[in-house]
């Protein structure tokens, strides 16, 4: 255990833990718009600086992105000092900027009293702030379907050759994680579409619920020895299907006993 | 052919001095970039034609020698006869059978082909007496130019091996430390971390394997030093690899070589080779029980590829994207193991230091800044080309003595040193002594070595776009900051030099610059305002010129100049007419031509072409 | 110390009190979340069972997630799901062959039972003590006949 101060308060930790997963669990609200538990931090969107300074440091100070600095005993940190605000109102107003059209960056902006870009904003921008989460999902799922092409200001997300994915399974996690919700995708009939590319969902053969695709339950069956039938039926007829079992087990023990 | 001892190298060495010293008369024809582009190769060729035809007593083909960068591009292709140090320069293929003729065989020196200072108007016929050399002190550059390109033989014939095999043999790897560490030498490729702590931490580490590396992607334009050295002396290279290898305790290294560096790949990987063969790679090295191999790998092409952590990232695979970690590459570095990088430069140190001792080097140079550094010394200086000086030399020595002062006579602006990312001092800062520290007070900074030096046609926010444009293109795109911010900077100061700029872009662009510096994740973001801050730090007026008065004092930026005829001068000889691809000049022979301001596209074609210096920009 | 839920079907009056404390007990921001436990009509003698995950040794829902967001809290026992790793994919809910891996629409959170850290509260509110809650005494296995 490490002990450290945050805002004031003395607070301790794991060694080796991050600084957002302590500020996080102290209910400290910092933003963190690229960092997500499925994945290791990245980095990227700069949101999670704090600052940082140690009482042998002689009044000097650092700025840290808190999803990847490991906690250090006797670290002093302020997560919204003045000048942590202005760093992240920068960075926010840079987003907007890039994406002016986005709601989850409007609001968070506007959080921090930006209501409107001081930039150029950027002529047909999407939505995508390129944290990276899609594709570092996706890679962690196993299936590296997606990812960044090109570099600096041109880079974007995209399946190779920007044709439908091979790899991809039609899992959506992509599209959940996304924090400005920008993959798109529809569920119609039995076929679900994401990234160009068709899929069957695979319909409950009880009541014909939908929860995932033949390929996600195909990819999980070879590669974790799912039964392939468990996939049969939804989590609502499974259960269904329990109590049933159960008042068949009880059944046949009263007989039994009798 | 193995050597086991260094008695056998010593032995190997004195042979190879023999052979190398065999021709009383040696001819060497550089063979780097910037002669090869005049036509090096076609003039070396010529001279063994010619030599195999004449037959000439004591003077074969061996003679001859493809060195690598001399140093004085400005004045390739170059020929030098050693050991007068006869130095020929722009030599043509129809000099060669002349020079054969005369110099070699008649030891008469061809007037025509030799510098002639630009000061005194004289001939010079040594190079060793040309000030662009005689104020140079070459360490890392020391057989650059002195022996053919790829030749082990020669290598160890001037010295080479000598330290790898003292090291071994009589030092321990922690001696070897404490010798570098004596040195003071510092990293050669932009931050100046001194070299013996990086070894130290290194060696102390508890994980392995260890790697040391080699940072060969030089990506600032118009940098050649590292290249020069990997080209013309790549054993320099790999001798003080297996000297940092041997003092941290790796058996694996890697040269990462830039990938528009293609002769540097071949001739590193001969170099192997032939190291292999004698035994100073591989397995027991020099028959003791240390163990050492390098590879070469093939840059991803992009700038950043040269930050440590894209570079390892690179290496094992993957991206080259820069990693945040807030861990050092030096305990979590290639494959997350203990990693010493370093600079070509840097290791081109390495032997020498091991020679002839860390004292030696740390009498070099400035107090926190030993030895001698290699710029590339570039623009609008008269003088280009490969130099190396001691550390502490001023901007002035370099630039006026060194580099022969600024071409045409006109008067100094400002030199960028530091890459992309550096920065720009102006005039009143000539005579700072360069070295690291000093240069990053001032707002520079030392980065790998190139050094552009500016007249008064520079203008100084189009600089700054220039460069920022660079960076723009070369971010790697993973951090908002650098992404977003430096992009937005870009667009302001282009919003600048068309003159649509405010006074408040200029606080905006100070704010922003601040925020990027702090927060990006890597040093290209860190240090990518530096364009601008260098210049509106020491050159505030120019931008106000362009903001408040809509007027580019350099004449450079398109929208805020326009060409016009000075009519006192004009002779009418029409030649503007014909350069000018609007059609935009009219006039008739010898009356004074017209500029019709609407048809200008302002090209500077007709500036160009005017012998009568009649062409005004306003 | 290991705990297990033991549900005994005949006492079970498909009252739905457990599921009520149970999504009360797992509120998001005030809002009552999903139940993580369902009383099912048996179809045999009116007899009703409550359906709860069974935190099995060999577990699909823990198999089928790919980036691990489902662990075993060794403390308790229970297959545990940790929302913030968790990736939103539904292979768990489908893979699951009890149905106890569930996706709570309202809160867009995939959600399973946890034994509530070890001190079941929908134990504690069964009026018949359909539902028990016991620890584990790690006892040899009797060979069921
Ligand atoms: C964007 C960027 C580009 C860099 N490019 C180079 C390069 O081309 N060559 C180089 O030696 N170092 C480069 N560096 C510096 C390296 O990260 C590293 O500090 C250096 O190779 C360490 O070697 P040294 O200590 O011998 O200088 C670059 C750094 C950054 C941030
Ligand atoms: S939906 Fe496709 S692209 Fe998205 S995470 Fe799943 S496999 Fe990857
Ligand atoms: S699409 Fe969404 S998740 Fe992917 S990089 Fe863009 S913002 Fe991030
Ligand atoms: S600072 Fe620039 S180059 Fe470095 S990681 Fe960020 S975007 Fe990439
Ligand atoms: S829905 Fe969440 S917990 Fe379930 S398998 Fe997917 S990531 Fe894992
Ligand atoms: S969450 Fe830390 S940089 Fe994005």
């Amino acid at each position: 255990m490490v002990s450290l101060t945050i805002n004031g308060r003395v607070v301790q930790a794991n060694k080796g833990e991050m600084l957002l997963s302590v500020t996080r669990r102290e209910g400290i609200d910092i933003p963190a718009l690229c960092h997500h538990d499925a994945v290791e931090p990245f980095g990227a969107c700069r949101l999670c600086m704090v600052e940082i300074t140690k009482a042998e440091w002689d009044g000097w100070t650092n700025y840290v992105a808190a999803c990847l600095y490991p906690v250090e005993d006797g670290l002093i940190v302020q997560t919204h000092s003045s000048k942590v605000n202005e760093l992240r109102r920068t960075v926010l107003d840079l987003l907007l900027a890039r994406c002016p059209n986005s709601p989850e960056i409007r609001q968070l902006a506007a959080e921090y009293g930006v209501t409107q870009t001081a930039y150029e904003e950027i002529p047909d921008a999407d939505n995508c702030i390129l944290c990276g989460l899609c594709t570092r999902v996706c890679e962690r799922l196993g299936f590296k379907a997606i990812s960044t092409v090109g570099r600096g200001h041109d880079k974007v997300v995209a399946p190779p050759l920007k044709e439908a994915p091979p790899d991809c399974v039609g899992c959506l996690s992509c599209a959940q994680v996304c924090p400005t919700n920008v993959i798109q995708y529809e569920d119609e009939g039995n076929k679900r579409t994401i990234w160009n590319k068709s899929f069957e969902l695979i319909a409950c053969k009880e009541c014909g619920k939908q929860t995932i695709t033949r390929d996600f339950a195909e990819a999980l069956s070879s590669q974790r020895n799912i039964p392939e039938d468990y996939f049969e039926l939804c989590d609502e007829c499974h259960r269904r299907e329990l109590s049933v079992k159960m008042g068949s087990i009880v059944s046949w023990s009263r007989e039994a006993a009798s | 052919m193995r050597i086991e001892t260094p008695q056998q190298l010593t032995r190997l060495r004195k042979d190879c001095l023999a052979r190398f010293n065999r021709h009383p008369q040696k001819i060497h024809v550089c063979c780097g970039p910037g002669c090869l582009a005049n036509g090096a190769q076609k003039v070396s060729d010529e001279l063994k034609k010619v030599i195999k035809k004449k037959r000439l007593k004591g003077f074969s083909v061996d003679a001859l020698k493809e060195t690598g960068c001399h140093g004085f591009c400005e004045q390739g292709p170059l020929v030098v006869v050693e050991p007068a140090g006869t130095f020929y320069t722009r030599v043509k293929v129809k000099d060669v059978e002349e020079i054969i003729d005369k110099t070699i065989r008649r030891k008469e020196v061809l007037e025509r082909l030799l510098f002639t200072d630009p000061q005194t108007g004289e001939k010079i016929e040594n190079y060793r007496d040309i000030p662009f050399y005689a104020r140079q002190q070459r360490i890392a550059l020391r057989n650059i130019g002195q022996i053919s390109q790829c030749d082990i033989d020669e290598y160890i014939a001037v010295d080479g091996y000598q330290a790898l095999a003292k090291a071994l043999k009589k030092m321990s790897p922690q001696d070897v430390i404490d010798e570098v560490t004596t040195s003071g030498l510092r990293g050669r490729g932009g931050a100046g971390f001194p070299a013996g702590r990086k070894w130290s931490t290194c060696a102390r580490a508890d994980d392995s394997p260890h790697y040391v590396i080699c940072n060969g992607d030089e990506g600032d334009p118009g940098a050649f030093m590292d290249r020069a050295i990997m080209e013309g002396d790549p054993h320099s290279v790999i001798e003080g690899m297996i000297i940092a290898a041997y003092a941290v305790g790796a058996h694996e290294g890697y040269i990462y070589v830039r990938e528009e560096y293609p002769l540097a790949v071949v001739n590193l990987q001969k170099a192997i080779e032939q190291a292999h063969e004698y035994g100073l790679l591989g397995d027991g090295i020099l028959s003791s029980d240390f163990s050492f191999d390098v590879h070469v790998s093939r840059g991803g092409g992009a700038f950043v590829c040269g930050e440590s952590s894209a570079l390892m990232k690179s290496i094992a695979g993957e991206v080259g994207e820069p990693r945040a970690k807030y861990v050092r590459s030096v305990l979590k570095g290639l494959h997350d193991k203990p990693t010493v990088l370093n600079n070509v430069e840097s290791y081109a140190n390495v032997p020498v230091i091991i020679d002839k001792g860390g004292k030696w080097f740390s009498a070099i140079g400035t107090k926190k800044s030993t030895g001698a550094k290699a710029f590339s010394l570039v623009g609008k200086v008269r003088n280009t080309g490969l130099i190396e000086v001691p550390m502490g030399t001023t901007l002035r020595e370099i630039i006026y003595d060194i580099g022969g002062g600024i071409q045409n006579d006109r008067p100094f602006k400002a030199v960028q040193t530091g890459g992309p990312s550096g920065g720009c001092l102006p005039e009143s800062k000539l005579d700072l002594p360069v070295d690291f520290d000093t240069l990053t007070e001032a707002g520079s900074m030392m980065g790998s070595g190139g050094m552009i030096v500016l007249d008064d046609h520079t203008c100084v926010v189009d600089l700054a776009k220039y460069f920022l444009a660079f960076l723009v293109d070369e971010s790697c795109g993973k951090c908002v900051p650098c992404r977003e911010g430096l992009y937005q900077l870009y667009g302001l100061a282009v919003a600048i030099s068309e003159g649509r700029g405010t006074e408040a872009d200029l606080d905006k662009m100070e704010k922003l610059s601040d925020t990027i510096v702090i927060s990006s994740l890597c040093g290209l973001g860190k240090s990518g305002p530096n364009p601008f801050l260098s210049t509106i730090r020491y050159f505030r007026d120019e931008y106000l010129a362009h903001i408040r008065d809509k007027k580019c004092p350099a004449g450079v930026c398109r929208e805020l100049i326009r060409y016009e005829v000075d009519p006192q001068k004009c002779d009418g000889c029409m030649a503007c007419i014909t350069a000018c691809a609007q059609n935009a000049i009219t006039g008739k022979k010898k009356e004074v031509h017209t500029i019709d301001q609407d048809a200008c596209d302002k090209c500077g074609a007709c500036l160009a072409v005017c012998k009568r210096d009649a062409i005004l920009v306003l | 110390m290991k705990q297990r839920l033991i549900v005994t079907p005949d006492l079970c009056t498909g009252c739905r009190t457990c599921e009520l404390a149970c999504a009360f007990a797992h509120s998001v921001k005030g809002k009552p979340g999903r139940s993580r436990i369902y009383p099912l009509p048996t179809g045999k003698h009116e007899m009703w069972t409550p359906v709860v995950c069974l935190h099995c040794d060999d577990p699909a829902c823990a198999k089928s997630c790919l980036v691990d967001a489902i662990t075993r809290n060794e403390e308790t026992g229970a297959m545990e799901l940790d929302n913030d790793k968790c990736v939103k994919c539904m292979a768990c809910v489908a893979a699951c062959p009890f149905g106890c891996s569930l996706h709570d629409a309202q809160h867009d959170l995939v959600v399973k039972c946890d034994l509530c850290g070890g001190d079941p509260v929908c134990a504690h509110f069964c009026p018949t003590k359909a539902l028990t809650c016991r620890p584990v005494i790690p006892t040899r296995r009797k060979a069921v006949v």
